[in-house]
């Protein structure tokens, strides 16, 4: 893996009802090259590195599944929503085009 | 003699002033009534800048058409946010927000992100299901110049409502 990419944060809020539908912060460090952009010293066309299928588990069944583009920020951060309905982990697994797979568990504990 | 030449000037020149005014009031009217109906395309979100989007990349209609095929949007239950302007046009975040039911059986199936403007305008698509509780999805993207967002739902019954709204890019981050 190279450096500074992969690293995650995963934000939940602090005190959680059951039922309520929460939502889950998740940043990933990644540069996202979009195989557009030049290296302005060499001329040469960096590659396409960018990640493409965001899943989220909860309690191991698939809840929200995203395909992004070449569009999306570095170090994407997003925002989605869970009912939380059961005290169960939820797991968040990014995929980029050169097969590396991130992925990060945070219990989800209603009160 | 003299003032009975300049009496009915001075009167058709406030006359003729009063009517100008009249008519660009009306000539204005005019164009924004004929602007708002004249969508051109079957779905109302394919008008607004498509003339500049037909000139940069690819076809954001096209973009549109091959996921939507000839389906109507709605302009309804879907709040989109973003930034009015945006300094950096590689961070952009944007909110798409909507209080359509997340139920067994009615849910929002799918969120699409699309950007008239950049090179490819699909940005992202989010599938969700009714065990996501909210219908609603947060992303920061990247945006090559001024461009209209859209973002459309699609329902699990295929029916499809979408917001608009045009980010102003500023590139080199004097804020105007």
């Amino acid at each position: 893996m190279p450096k500074g990419v992969g690293k995650i944060r995963i934000r939940l809020p602090k005190h959680i009802a059951k039922g309520e539908v929460i939502p889950v912060k998740a940043l990933i460090t990644h540069p996202m090259e979009t195989g557009l952009r030049k290296n302005k010293k060499t001329g040469k066309i960096i590659p396409a590195f960018y990640i493409n299928d965001v899943r989220v588990y909860y309690g191991g069944e698939l809840v929200t599944h995203a395909d992004w583009s070449i569009a999306v920020s570095a170090n994407p951060f997003m925002t989605c929503y869970v009912k939380a309905d059961k005290a169960a982990p939820l797991k968040v697994v990014w995929k980029d085009i050169k097969g590396s797979v991130y992925e990060k568990t945070v219990q989800i504990q209603p009160e | 003699m003299k003032e009975m030449q300049t009496q009915p000037n001075a009167v058709s020149r406030r006359e003729f002033l009063k009517k100008a005014g009249f008519a660009s009031v009306a000539v204005m009217a005019v164009s924004t009534v004929s602007s708002m109906f004249s969508t051109g395309g079957r779905s109302p979100l394919s008008w607004p800048g498509a003339q500049e989007a037909a000139a940069a990349g690819r076809d954001v209609r096209e973009v549109l058409r091959a996921n939507f095929g000839d389906r109507t949007i709605q302009p309804s239950h879907v709040m989109l946010k973003t930034p009015i302007i945006a300094e950096n046009g590689a961070v952009v975040p944007v909110a798409i927000d909507s209080d359509l039911p997340m139920e067994a059986g009615n849910y929002v199936k799918k969120i699409y992100i699309f950007v008239d403007q950049n090179a490819d305008p699909f940005i992202a698509s989010t599938d969700l299901t009714p065990a996501s509780g909210r219908a609603a999805y947060a992303l920061r993207i990247k945006m090559r110049k001024t461009s209209l967002v859209r973002a459309i739902v699609e329902t699990n019954k295929g029916v499809l409502y979408g917001d608009t709204k045009t980010v102003k890019v500023t590139i080199g981050g004097c804020g105007g």
